[in-house]
């Protein structure tokens, strides 16, 4: 009988040994002449340019989509991508809505009921009734 | 570390902001590891996270080491109650001294290979091992994602054979829980529906939760305590 190797594949735990920011890039595009652009084009000029260079390991472009509601897409490491509408919206509104894509972590929103998530084995063992000292009836 | 120390080390923010900084709940993770703080915040919003007062419980017992077996003896617990006995309240400016037992099984506890924890945030348990996820049921306040805390308030700490039980915490200075702001999630938008009877008006009721997450990236027993006192 051979001896054979455990097939094992080392699973990514973010931030135990470094932390890496999901999002990997994300997209502005805005209208010249559409009205729902204004905000968008404030935000543009005032408050990306502070907030791209504070994440520096995000790719930032910006580029014009003519006739059509501005909108913001991250892109995500997982290889998925959320997209937000951001039409009408206030500039510190777009804000928001640009570190919201930022913490996300690409996957699909889910509801979680258990808190902790875990892929350690038990610490303690599992109990069982035929070791130790048994118990007196 | 003393707090004083941490606090000089974090800088003169603190301080200025603390003139502004609200109450906060106790028993928070009240210690923030700066690992991202050279990150400038994007938003003009104060981050009273670091600045939360030290959350000091008039403890009148001392954590006491009990050897976990699957049968739980009588016995087991008598040493803490000649500890209780011992050991007056007294006051909490400087950290009190390990009662003896707590010295004696603190390097044999340090020593087992697995260690899990009980970490307390906003008195919330939860209980982890190094490497696992954490979804808070609730967004955190004032961090931000890559940001460092460290947890410091724990109940229980053990390993396989051993397990150290806090009254009602264990001293932060036994142990090293630090944790990593992964991002902030949410859950998918729920509608419930209000509905009257005998009448047709329904009406939908949103909402959407945001979700903390954090990575437990290091859990650590210090083997060698010493008093300051």
């Amino acid at each position: 009988m051979t001896v054979r190797a455990l097939q094992k594949i080392s699973v990514a735990r973010n931030g135990v040994g470094a932390f890496i920011l999901q999002c990997k890039k994300m997209d502005f595009h805005y209208c010249d002449w559409a009205g729902s652009s204004k905000g968008m084009n404030g935000f543009i000029k005032s408050l990306l340019p502070k907030f791209a260079a504070a994440h520096p390991q995000i790719e930032f472009t910006v580029s014009p989509r003519p006739a059509k509601h501005p909108v913001i897409i991250a892109h995500y490491i997982n290889g998925r991508e959320k997209a937000v509408c951001v039409r009408n919206m206030e500039p510190f509104e777009i804000l928001k809505k640009a570190e919201l894509l930022r913490d996300a972590s690409g996957e699909k929103l889910r509801r979680v009921t258990k808190p902790v998530s875990s892929i350690n084995e038990s610490v303690r063992g599992i109990w069982s009734p035929y070791h130790g000292e048994g118990m007196r009836v | 570390m003393s707090r004083a120390l941490l606090r000089s080390a974090l800088g003169l923010r603190a301080p200025v902001l603390r003139l502004t900084a609200p109450s906060v709940p106790r028993a928070t993770p009240s210690l923030f590891t700066p690992a991202a703080a050279a990150l400038p915040t994007t938003t003009a919003a104060v981050r009273f996270f670091n600045q939360t007062a030290q959350h000091v419980e008039p403890t009148q017992d001392p954590s006491v080491l009990l050897p976990s077996t699957p049968s739980s003896s009588s016995t087991t617990t008598a040493p803490s109650q000649q500890q209780q006995q011992q050991q007056p309240p007294t006051q909490q400016s400087q950290p009190r001294p390990l009662s003896p037992t707590v010295r004696a099984l603190l390097p044999i506890l340090a020593a087992q290979p697995g260690h899990y924890i009980r970490i307390h945030i906003h008195g919330r348990p939860f209980l982890v091992t190094e490497g696992d996820s954490l979804r808070l049921p609730f967004r955190l306040r004032g961090v931000q994602t890559g940001d460092v805390l460290r947890l410091d308030k724990a109940s229980v700490l053990g390993s396989r054979d051993l397990t150290l039980k806090g009254a009602p915490y264990v001293d932060e200075r036994l142990f090293t829980c630090r944790a990593v702001v992964t991002g902030v999630e949410a859950e998918p938008m729920r509608v419930m529906i209000k509905k009257k009877q005998r009448c047709r008006r329904k009406k939908h009721v949103r909402s959407k939760h945001r979700f903390t997450v954090l990575r437990i990236c290091e859990v650590r027993v210090n083997g060698e305590v010493v008093d300051e006192a």
